[in-house]
Order: C-alpha cells, then sequence, then structure tokens
C-alpha cells in the first residue's frame, strides 16, 4: 500500500488486522498508522477487549438475551 | 374443522396481560417459544431466522392484543400469527437473494458515524475510552448481558457468524464452511457484528461512568 491510511480506514481493517486475514502491504500501513494515533490504537483495544468479553458468554446466555428483549417490548408495550 | 375457542383460562390469561402484568407475558413466552421455533423453522431456512421470526410474532401478539376477541383459543390466535409471519419470511426467502435478506441491509455502513472524524479523515471526535475503568466493572455481568442483547438483535447471518466466531471459537473457515459464505462474506458479516456489540458496550460503559 503506497499511501498512509487515516482514521476513517483504518477503524474499518481492525476487525481484519485482529484475525490476521490482512494482505502483508495493507497489514503493515495499519501498523504504522496504529503506531502514531493513540485514538486508533485505543479502538483496537476496545475491539480486543468486546471480543474476549463476547467469548465470556455461553449460548444460553445470548438465547436469554433473546427473552429479555421481548420483556423489554412487554414494558414498551405496557407503557405505551 | 374449527378451531377451539378461547378457555376461561386464555380470558383469564389475556386480562392478566391487558393488565401489564409482566410475568403473565414470560409464563407464556417461556411456554410457547420453544414449539413455535420448531413451527417457524418449517418455513424458513435456518434456526436463527425462525428466532427472529418467533421475536416478531410477540411482538405482533402485543399488537394484536387489544382487538383479541377469543374467537379462537390463545394459542390458535398465536401460532396464527406467527405462521403468518413464518410463511411471509420463507416466501421472500424463496424468491430473493437469501444473502441480502439474512446478512442485514447495512453492511457498507461505516463503523464510527461520520461526524466522528474530520475533512481530512482523522478522530475529530473520539469514541468513549473505557480504559481507565475498573476491570470488574467493564467485563462484569452487566457488561456481558449487553453484549447478548446486542447479539441476539443483529440480522440473522451477522448473529451467526459472531456467535460461532467469538462465542463458540470456531474459525473463520468452519465458520465459512458451516455457512457457505465466501471468505469476504464471512469477514463482512464479522466485522458488521463486532462494531455493533462494541458500540453497544461503549455506550452502556459510557452510561454507568457518567
Amino acid at each position: 500500500m503506497s499511501r498512509d491510511l487515516v482514521c476513517r480506514e483504518v477503524v474499518e481493517l481492525i476487525n481484519g488486522y485482529l484475525d490476521g486475514s490482512l494482505p502483508a502491504d495493507v497489514r503493515a500501513a495499519v501498523e504504522a498508522h496504529l503506531a502514531g494515533c493513540d485514538g486508533c490504537t485505543m479502538v483496537l483495544e476496545e475491539f480486543r477487549q468486546t471480543i474476549a468479553m463476547t467469548g465470556m458468554l455461553t449460548e444460553e446466555q445470548v438465547a436469554s438475551a433473546q427473552r429479555d428483549i421481548l420483556l423489554a417490548a412487554f414494558r414498551g408495550w405496557a407503557t405505551a | 374443522m374449527q378451531a377451539p375457542r378461547a378457555s376461561a383460562a386464555d380470558l383469564e390469561l389475556v386480562e392478566r396481560l391487558r393488565a401489564r402484568d409482566e410475568t403473565a407475558f414470560m409464563e407464556l413466552v417461556d411456554g410457547l417459544t420453544p414449539s413455535m421455533r420448531r413451527v417457524a423453522r418449517m418455513f424458513v431456512s435456518s434456526d436463527a431466522v425462525a428466532d427472529e421470526v418467533v421475536q416478531e410474532a410477540w411482538v405482533g401478539v402485543l399488537k394484536g392484543l387489544a382487538g383479541y376477541e377469543g374467537r379462537a383459543s390463545l394459542r390458535t390466535w398465536i401460532f396464527r400469527i406467527l405462521v403468518n409471519i413464518a410463511k411471509g419470511r420463507g416466501q421472500r426467502e424463496a424468491r430473493s437473494v437469501p444473502f441480502a435478506t439474512l446478512a442485514g441491509d447495512d453492511l457498507d455502513a461505516p463503523t464510527f458515524d461520520a461526524a466522528a472524524f474530520d475533512h481530512s479523515g482523522g478522530w475529530s471526535t473520539l469514541p468513549f475510552d473505557w480504559r481507565g475503568m475498573p476491570d470488574e466493572r467493564v467485563t462484569g455481568r452487566e457488561t456481558l448481558a449487553v453484549i447478548g442483547r446486542a447479539i441476539a438483535s443483529l440480522p440473522p447471518m451477522q448473529a451467526h457468524v459472531i456467535r460461532l466466531r467469538d462465542v463458540l471459537g470456531w474459525s473463520s473457515d468452519e465458520v465459512r464452511n458451516a455457512l457457505d459464505l465466501t471468505d469476504t462474506n464471512q469477514r463482512v458479516l464479522l466485522h458488521r457484528a463486532r462494531a455493533k456489540v462494541r458500540a453497544a458496550v461503549e455506550e452502556h460503559l459510557r452510561s454507568v461512568s457518567a
């Protein structure tokens, strides 16, 4: 990749970066940007932590979240 | 065959629902959801879509409750709503590009609002920085519940991909094969899903830190 990346582009590449699926030149451009950008480094850390927390969930918790949403729908209906 | 009319128990339950009794609603949800899911699955192509149909049916039940007159049993009435929604989804799946229907129509949406960046593409407003917050707060039960709800509200294919990749820890190849996705589609779906989950976490942590 011949030009520098801007923050708006880097955030779209972060998950590819975390998964190791970027081509080598793009990966190098992302790393070069991260080295000088606190904002994007923070967002990278936030994605990393979000993924780690998602991994702490069980399938049962995801299923019971669907139930929570219905309860919220009922409460919305009940106060409408 | 004439559908059974509402029983006294049905009418009593409907009265409780109309009186905004949420325990009554959740008992009904828990009692009927498993069979609703099985019925929905007869019309649509995946468990994830069936789940979505069931959610939609419950919302339809709430909307229609004021007009329920007891001419059919409550169960019959609810399943009629469910089957109508499931049929509609099944027909749309059959005639249109299933990928677009299942994947969500927001795959091109940016990860952050355009207003977060200045004209040159650099940050103008940074997202909330939660790195200074105590760990037990960040990774606590409440945040996990927020993540669960965010995943449950994703379009079906995005939910499927993030559940398999990040909840169950499958590799991208395993997910691609299981869901019959191209490598690019798998990556785009996962990115959208994670972006929405991260945004939900951000919103939650911002509100509890205030």
